[in-house]
């Protein structure tokens, strides 16, 4: 059995006052296996937004199944949704969403005050951690005194300490420059290599490279995936460009 | 730049801001009421239709001079936050290509339709309300209820004079503010937490120290004239005392909470320890305020409702009988002659048969007064001048013939030459013998005689009651010393004093009838030279409560405005609070907070933060009490029963409102945190 299945997931956006109604995702289907590192590529307006949103239990679907496990979260309730969305997935955001009163530390440790845990056993989790993500040396210090690429190691630490089953990021690298987005590629590939699923939602083909698989999204329906196999990520990158230009020419016709 | 295009956008503005617009146009119409009421009532034509003038109306003067000055503080204060708020949208108005002109003329619209429907609304408001105050008002200084209906267009001027100069002044200080506005400073959000200030220790030691002298003082305050002269001094210690200790205090105070891991890393505290932190200097400078406001609200309520509800008292100290008949040798001034005291007795005893009025409680005495400082055992005579130093050793000193004491108390005394019974009021101890220039007595403690009233002898002063046998003698020796001494003449007095069973009416018109017989009574006897006193304590209420009500009425009103004032600071506090945590919360419930995490973060924080205000004005308000206890004697106020009665009732009453304001803010906070995202 998959870890995530995704069927015939269904979005409609409506104006307030229920005229104009949009269809955002119209009939979206795939499953990620665990352990696998899956890229969701598309064009702005695709429909990749909302699909993350649908995945991390910040929206409802309009019709279709998410089920992790096996198990439907979207019937949830909101309390425990919120107790499933800390237990279960681990989440990165391009704009790092993190809190400027909080140290790092206490950035990282936030998902697990939220479930209660006490500060030794948060204390004992975090440090594999953080050496392991090479902030060891930060976690005194607040968001707004150290980089980008620290504040987004910073985000990936609150996302690993809760071991979710999945960690889901959204455009991770949106706001890094090159270096330390090689950086932050790098670290989701040891993380993936050590048995962490991940799906990426991006629309940078070099992130999307370091992927297991890629999804293309196309008005609000997969259109296409490739596997990575074993060619390298220069060739991926190469397979995802390909894909892209026939997805935009395709766009064209 | 079209002509409607301006006054719309300031329009829409206010209109979008609402949440914080609102209660700033509520704060000016009430404050423009509240300024029109009490204007209103100081005039001396209404003041003079409820049937009083001269001390209530110095007192609301006094009040307006208060409520002007603290409207200008306040609604400049409150403008601030508005402000604040308001840069950023002007920012963006700037970079997408308004000049600063323009933004400054949807500014100044903005201010102006605030001010102007503000101050047509308040006046409406104020002039409807007026009629109500006024008869509150004359219920309390207990004067004549009058149902026609004014307007004061004097007080609509300077109402409308005072608002006009608030607003030039908030609008002046705004365009300043637009003037230096920098675009991209303005959309980059706050995101640096204050850092805590390099010497801590030292700010909150120095406001510990501070609030210690400050109580200190109230403490051990001896009598009212220092109290009186230390009271603004204490009050400026404290207030910079409070605001040290505050800030200093709620930043050590999170540094402990965030140092207790057990206590910081739990989801209720997590979340408000770690913005208290964030913003610790801001924090403790808006609870300190609010503690301020609320101490001068409870010190206000508890002192003017103690003045008030003692005001019987305070009339009965100054006036133990309802009738007190006094006469004096204009002439001489030496001595009262027997003969003329019969003339007295005979038309007052006529007066009171022919009325039909039983006269109870009758004292009837000779007595002869000195005031002078106690040293020992030794009365000095020096009375020009007393002040801090000197309050202390102000002793009176009555003497009464043996005769007069026997006669009242009913008792046979034997009073040796160069002895005198004594007994006394408002002193710490009887000493044991007492010397008044060349005269000498050994004193004999001995009952009071309770009929003996002390009459309108001044109050907080220590009074000695002295029986001497020969009691001319004694006049008359003193009379030359002091004479010599201060070239002051003593002057004995006749004194008759008694209470009846009449109604307040009936005494009124006895009392103008007592004045009618002893000028009668004067003409008969031909004296010119005699002078005669007739107090009615029935005829002193009025005067009383002109002013005691008016003290009252004043106190209510200021603490009014001062608990408006409060509650809009707490209001504007968790409301731009509310606005800069809204991402933060907004973050956290992607992360995995529920809403009712939320809430219970929100009840931390006040169980942690807002309850410490009003716990430190409490604290003020029981060191203050000393203070207002002797503050109080100054009015003849001698019931401190009463005082810890009303000052317990006040802490009560301000203790729920708060928490009620508390509870309606805090969810005007979880609605803007909770709302942001779902």
């Amino acid at each position: 059995m998959s870890l995530l299945e995704v069927k015939g997931l269904k979005k409609i956006y409506k104006t307030r006052f229920g005229g104009h109604a949009v269809e955002a995702l119209k009939n979206v289907n795939f499953s990620v296996d665990e352990g696998e590192y899956v890229a969701i590529m598309g064009e702005s307006g695709s429909g990749k937004t909302t699909l993350l949103n649908i995945l991390a239990a910040l929206d409802k679907p309009t019709a279709g199944t998410v089920l992790l496990d096996g198990k439907d979260f979207s019937k949830l309730k909101e309390a425990s949704v919120a107790a499933f969305r800390r237990d279960n997935l681990g989440f990165v955001f391009q704009d790092f969403s993190l809190l400027d009163t909080f140290t790092l530390e206490d950035n990282i440790y936030l998902p697990l005050v939220l479930s209660g845990n006490s500060y030794e056993k948060m204390h004992k989790r975090l440090e594999p951690i953080a050496e392991q993500l090479g902030i060891d040396r930060l976690l005194k210090k607040y968001p707004y005194e150290v980089s980008g690429g620290e504040k987004q190691r910073a985000a990936v630490a609150r996302a690993l300490i809760t071991n979710p089953r999945i960690i889901l990021a959204d455009e991770p690298t949106g706001a890094l420059d090159s270096k330390a987005t090689d950086e932050l590629l790098r670290l989701f590939s040891r993380i993936n290599e050590a048995g962490q699923t991940i799906l990426m939602v991006t629309h940078s083909a070099k992130a999307a490279s370091h992927a297991s698989r890629v999804l293309f999204i196309k008005d609000g329906e997969v259109f296409h995936q490739i596997y990575r196999a074993d060619s390298s990520c220069e060739k991926m990158y190469q397979k995802i460009v390909d894909t892209l230009s026939l997805l935009t020419g395709g766009g064209a016709e | 730049m079209k002509k409607a295009f301006v006054p719309k956008l300031a329009f829409e503005g206010i209109r979008k801001n609402r949440r914080m617009y609102l209660p700033y146009l509520l704060t000016w119409i009430l404050m423009a009421a509240m300024f029109y009421i009490i204007c209103y009532l100081a005039q001396p034509s209404v003041l003079e239709a409820i049937g009083r003038g001269g001390s209530t109306q110095v007192l609301l003067q006094f009040g307006t001079y208060v409520v002007a000055l603290f409207a200008v503080i306040f609604l400049f204060y409150t403008n601030s936050f508005l402000l604040r708020r308001r840069k950023k949208e002007f920012g963006l108005y700037n970079i997408l290509g308004m000049d600063k002109r323009g933004i400054s003329r949807v500014y100044l619209w903005e201010t102006q339709l605030i001010a102007v429907v503000s101050l047509i609304l308040g006046l409406l408001a104020g002039i409807a309300l007026s009629k109500l105050a006024e008869l509150a008002l004359s219920k309390l200084i207990s004067g004549i209820a009058t149902f026609t209906f004014t307007i004061s267009w004097r007080a609509v001027l300077y109402t409308a004079v005072l608002f006009a100069g608030i607003f030039v002044l908030i609008s002046a200080s705004g365009l300043v503010q637009v003037r230096r506005l920098s675009p991209m400073q303005l959309l980059r959000s706050e995101s640096y937490g204050e850092k805590a200030p390099k010497a801590n220790w030292v700010l909150g030691l120095l406001g510990v120290a501070v609030l210690v002298l400050a109580y200190y003082f109230s403490v051990t305050i001896k009598n009212p004239v220092s109290a009186l002269a230390l009271f603004f001094v204490a009050v400026l210690l404290v207030i910079a005392a409070t605001y040290l200790i505050f800030i200093a205090g709620s930043v050590l105070l999170c540094k402990i909470l965030q140092k207790r891991k057990r206590y910081y890393y739990k989801k209720e505290h997590f979340v408000s320890v770690s913005s208290m932190a964030y913003r610790m200097k801001r924090n403790g400078a808006g609870l300190a305020s609010i503690c301020i406001l609320l101490t001068m609200v409870l010190v206000m309520i508890a002192s003017t409702t103690c003045l008030y509800f003692g005001a019987e008292d305070s009339l009965r100290t100054q006036y133990p009988n309802d009738f007190i008949v006094e006469a004096i040798d204009n002439d001489t001034g030496v001595t009262v002659l027997p003969e003329n005291v019969e003339v007295y007795r005979a038309a007052l005893t006529k007066l009171l048969t022919d009325e039909g009025v039983e006269a109870k409680n009758n004292s009837d005495y000779y007595y002869f007064g000195v005031a002078g400082l106690l040293h020992g055992t030794t009365l000095q005579a020096e009375t020009s001048f007393v002040d801090t130093d000197t309050y202390d050793a102000l002793t009176n000193v009555y003497i009464l013939p043996v005769q007069d004491y026997e006669r009242m108390s009913n008792k046979q005394v034997t009073v040796a030459p160069g002895q005198a019974l004594v007994w006394g009021k408002q002193t710490q101890k009887l000493p044991k013998e007492l010397t008044i220039g060349p005269v000498h007595f050994d004193l004999i403690p001995t009952e009071e005689a309770a009929i003996i009233s002390s009459g309108s002898m001044i109050q907080g002063f220590a009074n000695l009651y002295l029986v001497v046998d020969d009691y001319d003698t004694v006049t008359q020796t003193i009379q030359a010393y002091y004479m010599e001494k201060t070239g002051e003449i003593l002057e004995q007095k006749w004194r008759f004093a008694f209470d009846t069973d009449l109604s307040s009416e009936e005494q009124l018109a006895l009392y103008d009838k007592l004045s009618q017989t002893f000028i009668d009574a004067l003409a008969q006897q031909n004296a010119d030279g005699f002078g005669y006193r007739c107090e009615a304590l029935e005829a002193q209420r009025e005067d009383f409560y002109g002013t005691y009500g008016g003290f009252f009425f004043l106190g209510i009103l200021l603490s009014m405005v001062f608990l408006i004032a409060a509650v809009l600071i707490i209001y504007y506090k968790q409301i731009s609070e509310g606005y800069e945590d809204q991402s933060r919360f907004d973050i956290m419930q992607r992360v995995g907070m529920t809403k009712k995490d939320i809430r219970k973060s929100i009840n931390s924080q006040m169980l942690t933060v807002f309850f410490l205000p009003i716990g430190m004005a409490v604290l003020h308000l029981v060191f203050a009490f000393p203070m207002l206890r002797k503050l109080l004697l100054l009015f003849g106020l001698l019931n401190t029963k009463l005082l810890i009665l009303t000052t317990g009732v006040s802490v009560l009453i301000c203790a729920v409102f708060y928490a009620i304001v508390y509870r309606i803010t805090s969810n005007a906070y979880y609605s803007i945190v909770s709302g942001a995202k779902e």
